[in-house]
């Protein structure tokens, strides 16, 4: 039995972290679904599982819905899909919506009830609420024909999480019997290995990264079993598109900045990027120009990009400049800012004076003296 | 700014062509006498410097010549910075302005039009006026240089006045590389902020304020589409607990229905069982009869036997007791009759005791009487004596005819009217009186009295009349006297009134005398006093009763008195003694009555006794009867009870058998009713129940999922809107304003932050300048007054404020306490400070035309020598029309306005 485990697609994601960049970031979403499908097909699969999560909320765009419900249909693989916790079987639900009617290779497993499939039986365990406690695969009886795959969405014990939503036992796969079991919910692949250590149920993780620092995001997985009680051999396979990235540079020394900006430019494929710059550390005065050079790349070359300067301070040792500045009350004003961009000052602090505003503020001045100039 | 020379034509007065100048570096004093011009040509080198040439209004019209259509003109020559410049400016009619610089020792154009007027109102003031003319508040340093005609006072400065020598003082503080910078920050903020620090708003505002409005509007939008996502969450919810309630309705109705089949099997079974248990029921009850009628006949033959059995012995018995009851008779019969003669004879008594008690009565009637006598006899006496009295006073009384109260007073304001019209005659009538030392007579001819009267030597003879006296002294005089006319007529015919209803009230008592007539009042009063004391004491001994009731009342009590001595003729010698008579008697009539009581208590318990007798003798009778009566009823029914013949073991065998009958019916019967019992409550019943809830869980099916296609529908309605990609879209949106917003607002903060500091440092130094400013205007203002006002001190916009005088130490105002003439001195003092200031860089002019009107010789003197060192690093041009109030001045440039009108005229 060879089938492709994929989960969490999370169709129209709401993605404010990225801004503008959201309707890019689910649109992609979409477009990687037929990456899933032709992998399934090169790899010769025999069916999809697609384990909860397909659509981000009950609530999304029926265009949307429809808009998948015609990807699935061109598949040439069954597809069967369970509810999960984001789209769950409830009344007016994505389910509801009459094109699964008609897609007849597409399953929505909507009951607790053993299906059929090529070689064996599928536990499905579908969500029918959005919040709950019950561990979804307690139903799967220890009946059916040859292998036993189980299809669930839920909180595998040990995922650091607030309040674990339909929580699996770690040893789900052995309580119940199962050969595989297929999960979804937590968008990073994730494999759970028995005492034999064969990996008998594993998390497939989104099919598209959704956020930065999702740690191996962006697979699905290739599942094979030769028979009942057989190890399964998992095999993770790339289908994501866009990059996140997350880079930080700490300013320790003049040219630094200019350093990091060429990494940046050395980035490939920055259109399907999005990065998160977080810059800290001390800055020279003759760089500062150099900030606005880097936010012009990033938001000019990168699909998103995020640039935190929050932590860039004037370099205090660096006075060369203001002791330049005409005498008066110009480098009177300069020697106050750069006082106040420390965030070490002691002294009183105008209102609105923080450290970050008066950094901004003694850049500002100096573009404003190097204009005059 | 140095003025070289100033220009004009067609303007107000000076209608051809003024040229006045060259005016020198240090003093100049432009004089003429009033309506000269002087101020004049202030306003057109104001006009010149600082007005746009195509200013238009009825304010720059003034300035053409009146009835003239001549263009105002003005040339002003000038050096700024080490170079000299000529600006040439037309107003009104083909305006235009030009303005030339110096090159090479000859005038070059530099600007035209809008730009000359620029250029050259840069050099005095950042301040730019509208499209009118310039105000006072658009002359930058001129507020401060230039005072026009009296106009010393700072307090007539205003605008952009304190903001112009800052930014002029600021040039020095900054730097010359640092104002630039400043300017350029000035400009920044500018854009962003109004000049209350304010982020502007509408089509100028930043972008920071546009986007927070988009943030704003956005936050709203992801309200709305938050509120729409929630709406189909709960959509959902309802939908589900109404799916859910649906499932429940269904649920509930399928568990009745089932509940109904069985409730119904059981009512069946136990309408069956109801049914039998009639059957039984009738069974048992006949059964009951049938043994309760053979016992209830048996128990009757028993007991008919029984009573015609104690009937025979009652009968017996009584036929025993009728010989003693016969003994018993006789014997209270003849105590009847015993105590009956006995009773009889004692009553023979009762005559004799009646007839000491009558006599008893009449002696006491006949005491009585005779007491009754007396007394009437008396009283009789009394009312006779008391009738004679009242007679005698009564016939008195009617013969005296006196005045009732009424009538006299009736006749008392008859007599009171009659006198004072009397003496109202009395007052009205002439008096002559005549007392003549001879003897003599006098005739009277007219008067109350006419005729002759005889005159005695030194006595008064009165004459009276009315209208007038005259009497005549024969051979001597006639005397008249007459008085005012009056209305003695009147007061006769009052006085003759109440003199006839006198006389009419007082006629029947043949007096009108008030004494005499009062008299006759009181004794009439005392008479009826007396009849009525009579008449009450009669009425006294009469008590209520007449003479003749008396009398006959005497009489009727003799005649009983003479029956009683008739019947008892001793009484007539010796009175009876009432009460022993009355004594005897009664105890004659106790013995009597007492002994009557005892006989008849005899007789009455005797004939009582018999009465028993006699009715127990009926009793036995009518017992002995009855009981035969009964007897023989009790016989008959008995042999009716027997007529069927059976014996007594027959009907006992019977009875058994009946009652054995009776207990197995009773035994079915309750064994169908314990099967009853067992179904609790009736299943009919609770069937009936059942199909009415079963009903109402029919309709909740129907009802709820009415519910719940209706909300289903809401549900699908809502789902096709895509509320959560709303929600996404807005919420993307926002973030992607909200980092726009964050950067654009940090990069706003940080203008502000800097331009504040940018000012807070440069107020500080402007502080620093102050400071030399006040000192150096206060050395002036106590070289022109004395050290008495003190210290000067400015105000946060550098005008004068307050002096505080060494003496105090306290501030004084300048508007209080100080003349107008110190007021002028301090001002010029400051002036000349901020002039000095402001010329550090560059010689200034300073204007004052006619300025110093309030200050005295003595202190003119003192400010010339001012004047003259301030003229070291300024110029000045003083316009007056007292020329001769500065001739001390040294080396200063006199100008004489007449003469150069004169020697233009010429050219």
């Amino acid at each position: 039995m060879k089938f492709l485990h994929t989960a969490d697609w999370q169709i129209g994601m709401k993605a404010s972290h990225v801004g503008e960049a959201g309707k890019r970031v689910r649109d992609q979403r979409i477009e990687t679904i037929h990456s899933v499908i032709d992998v399934a097909q090169e790899n010769q699969v025999e069916f999809i599982l697609v384990a909860g999560d397909t659509f981000e909320d009950n609530g999304v765009d029926r265009i949307l819905v429809q808009k998948i419900a015609d990807i699935l249909a061109k598949s040439k693989t069954p597809i069967y899909i369970i509810p999960g916790n984001h789209d769950p079987l409830v009344p007016g639900s994505v389910w509801d919506h009459p094109v699964w009617k008609s897609t007849e290779n597409v399953s929505i497993l909507r009951e607790e009830s053993p299906i059929d499939i090529p070689g064996g039986t599928l536990f499905p365990c579908p969500i029918l609420e959005k919040h709950s406690g019950k561990n979804p695969t307690l139903w799967i009886p220890d009946t059916g024909e040859g292998i036993r795959i189980g299809l669930a969405h839920g909180t595998v014990e040990g995922i650091p999480t607030d309040e674990p939503e339909y929580p699996i036992s770690r040893d789900a796969a052995a309580q119940t019997d199962l050969d595989y079991l297929a999960l979804g919910h937590w968008h990073s692949f994730a494999s759970y290995p028995g005492s034999n250590g064969a990996v008998h149920m594993a998390y497939s993780g989104t099919h598209e990264p959704t956020k930065f620092g999702e740690r191996d995001s962006g697979n699905v997985l290739i599942v094979e079993i030769s028979n009942p009680g057989a190890a399964p051999i998992v095999t993770p396979v790339p289908t994501g598109k866009f990059q996140w990235d997350i880079l930080a540079c700490e300013l320790r020394e003049a040219g630094n900045l200019l350093q990091f900006r060429e990494e940046i430019e050395a980035i490939e494929n920055p259109e399907a990027t999005l990065i998160d710059l977080r810059i800290s550390g001390i800055i020279p005065a003759e760089e500062y120009a150099e900030i606005e050079r880097i936010q012009q790349i990033v938001s000019s070359r990168f699909l998103f990009g995020h640039v935190d300067f929050t932590n860039v301070r004037p370099s205090p040792e660096d006075e060369s400049w203001v002791a330049n500045l005409p005498a008066g009350i110009i480098r009177e004003t300069g020697g106050k800012l750069q006082e106040l961009a420390n965030p070490d000052y002691i002294g009183d602090r105008p209102e609105g004076a923080s450290p970050e505003v008066a950094s901004r503020a003694l850049i500002e001045l100096y573009a404003l003296i190097s204009e005059v100039a | 700014m140095i003025l070289h020379s100033i220009s004009v034509s067609g303007w107000r007065c000076h209608i051809d062509p003024l040229n006045v100048g060259p005016f020198q570096e240090g003093l100049n004093v432009l004089h003429g006498p009033n309506a000269t011009g002087k101020s004049t040509l202030f306003e057109a080198l104001l006009r010149g410097l600082l007005d746009g040439h195509r200013v238009s209004g009825k304010e720059i019209e003034a300035i053409r010549p009146w009835g003239r259509s001549l263009a105002p003109n003005v040339i002003v020559e000038f050096s700024h910075e080490e170079t000299d410049y000529r600006i040439t400016k037309r107003f009104l009619d083909k305006s235009s302005s030009k303005l030339e610089r110096k090159e090479n020792g000859r005038y070059v154009a530099l600007a035209e039009g809008g730009d000359a007027d620029d250029r050259v109102r840069n050099i005095l003031s950042r301040s730019v006026p509208g499209r009118g003319l310039a105000k006072q508040e658009h002359w930058g340093i001129a507020q401060v240089l230039w005072a026009p005609q009296g106009e010393l006072d700072f307090g007539a400065l205003s605008g952009n006045l304190i903001a112009d020598i800052k930014a002029s003082l600021g040039t020095q503080v900054t730097g010359s590389e640092g104002g630039p910078a400043e300017k350029k920050l000035d400009t920044i903020y500018s854009r962003i902020f109004t000049a209350g620090g304010k982020l502007k708003t509408g089509k100028d505002a930043p972008e920071v304020v546009r986007l927070g409005e988009s943030l704003e509007k956005a936050r709203e939008r992801r309200a709305e589409a938050l509120a729409q996502q929630q709406q189909f969450e709960e959509a959902s919810r309802r939908v589900e607990d109404l799916r859910a309630r649906r499932q429940q309705a269904k649920l509930d109705a399928a568990e009745l229905q089932k509940e109904i089949n069985a409730t119904r099997t059981k009512a069946e079974d136990f309408r069956n069982l109801l049914s039998e248990k009639e059957k039984l029921d009738a069974k048992y009850k006949a059964a009951e009869a049938q043994y309760n009628g053979l016992k209830d006949r048996i128990g009757q033959i028993k007991s008919a036997r029984k009573e015609i059995k104690e009937a025979q012995e009652l009968l017996q018995k009584l036929a025993e007791d009728i010989p003693l009851y016969d003994q018993e008779r006789e014997s209270h019969d003849k105590e009847v009759t015993d105590s009956k003669s006995d009773l009889e004879d004692i009553r023979k008594d009762r005559e004799k005791v009646d007839e000491s008690l009558a006599a008893a009565d009449e002696a006491r009637d006949f005491t009585e009487n005779h007491k009754a006598l007396e007394r009437l006899s008396t009283q009789l006496e009394k009312v006779t004596e008391l009738q004679e009295q009242l007679s005698g006073f009564r016939k008195e009384r009617t013969e005296l005819v006196a005045p009732a109260t009424k009538d006299l007073r009736a006749i008392q304001k008859a007599t009171k009217e009659r006198d004072e019209a009397r003496i109202r005659i009395d007052a009205a009538l002439i008096t002559l009186e005549i007392v003549p030392e001879e003897a003599g007579s006098l005739e009277v001819i007219s008067g109350e009295e006419t005729g002759t009267k005889s005159l005695q030597p030194g006595k008064a003879t009165k004459i009276k009349g009315s209208p007038e006296v005259v009497a005549e002294l024969t051979g001597v005089a006639r005397l008249r006297a007459s008085g005012p006319p009056g209305s003695i007529d009147d007061h006769r015919k009052e006085f003759s009134q109440a003199s006839k209803q006198l006389q009419k009230l007082t006629q029947s008592f043949g007096t009108d005398d008030p004494v005499e007539l009062e008299a006759l009042a009181d004794k009439a009063e005392n008479l009826n006093k007396q009849i009525d004391g009579i008449e009450q004491q009669l009425s006294a001994f009469l008590s209520e009763q007449t003479p003749d009731e008396l009398e006959q009342e005497k009489n009727k009590i003799e005649a009983s008195q003479a029956k009683l001595i008739k019947k008892h003729s001793e009484w007539k010698k010796k009175f009876p003694d009432s009460a022993k008579l009355r004594s005897h008697a009664q105890e004659a009539n106790r013995s009597f009555v007492s002994k009557v009581e005892e006989a008849e208590a005899r007789w009455e318990k005797a004939q009582a006794a018999l009465n028993a007798v006699d009715i127990k003798g009926a009793g036995l009778e009518a017992q002995i009867d009855g009981t035969g009566k009964q007897m023989k009823s009790t016989e008959t029914r008995l042999a009716e009870l027997e007529s069927d013949g059976k014996t007594d073991e027959v009907m006992d065998t019977e009875l058994s058998e009946l009652a054995i009958g009776w207990d197995a019916a009773k035994g079915n019967l309750k064994e169908t009713e314990t099967k009853l019992a067992g179904f609790g409550d009736n299943p009919v019943d609770i069937v009936e129940k059942l199909e009415i809830q079963l009903q109402a869980a029919d309709d909740s099916t129907g009802k709820a999922l009415e519910a719940e296609n209706i909300e289903q529908g809401r549900l699908e309605n809502l789902s096709t809107q895509g509320t959560y990609t709303n929600l996404a879209n807005i919420e993307e949106k926002i973030a992607a304003l909200e980092d726009q917003f964050k950067a654009e607002d940090l990069k706003v903060n940080a203008i502000r932050l800097l331009h504040d500091i940018l000012s807070q440092c440069h107020a500080e130094t402007l502080s620093a300048v102050i400071g030399p400013v006040e000192a150096a205007a206060t050395r002036t203002m106590q070289r022109i007054t004395g050290e008495r006002l003190g210290q000067l001190k400015l105000g946060e916009s550098m005008e004068p404020d307050v002096v505080i005088p060494g003496v105090s130490g306290v501030p004084v105002a300048l508007n209080s306490g100080l003349s107008g003439g110190e007021r002028e001195q301090i001002h010029l003092a400051t002036r000349l400070a901020l002039a000095d200031l402001l010329a550090k860089e560059e010689r200034q002019l300073v204007v004052l035309d006619d300025v110093l009107a309030a200050t005295d010789a003595g202190r003119l003197a003192r400010v010339m020598t001012i004047l003259e060192e301030a003229a070291q690093r300024l110029q000045i041009l003083i316009l007056t029309c007292h020329p001769e109030r500065y001739r001390g001045l040294d080396g200063a440039n006199f100008i004489d306005l007449e003469t150069v009108k004169v020697v233009s005229d010429d050219v």
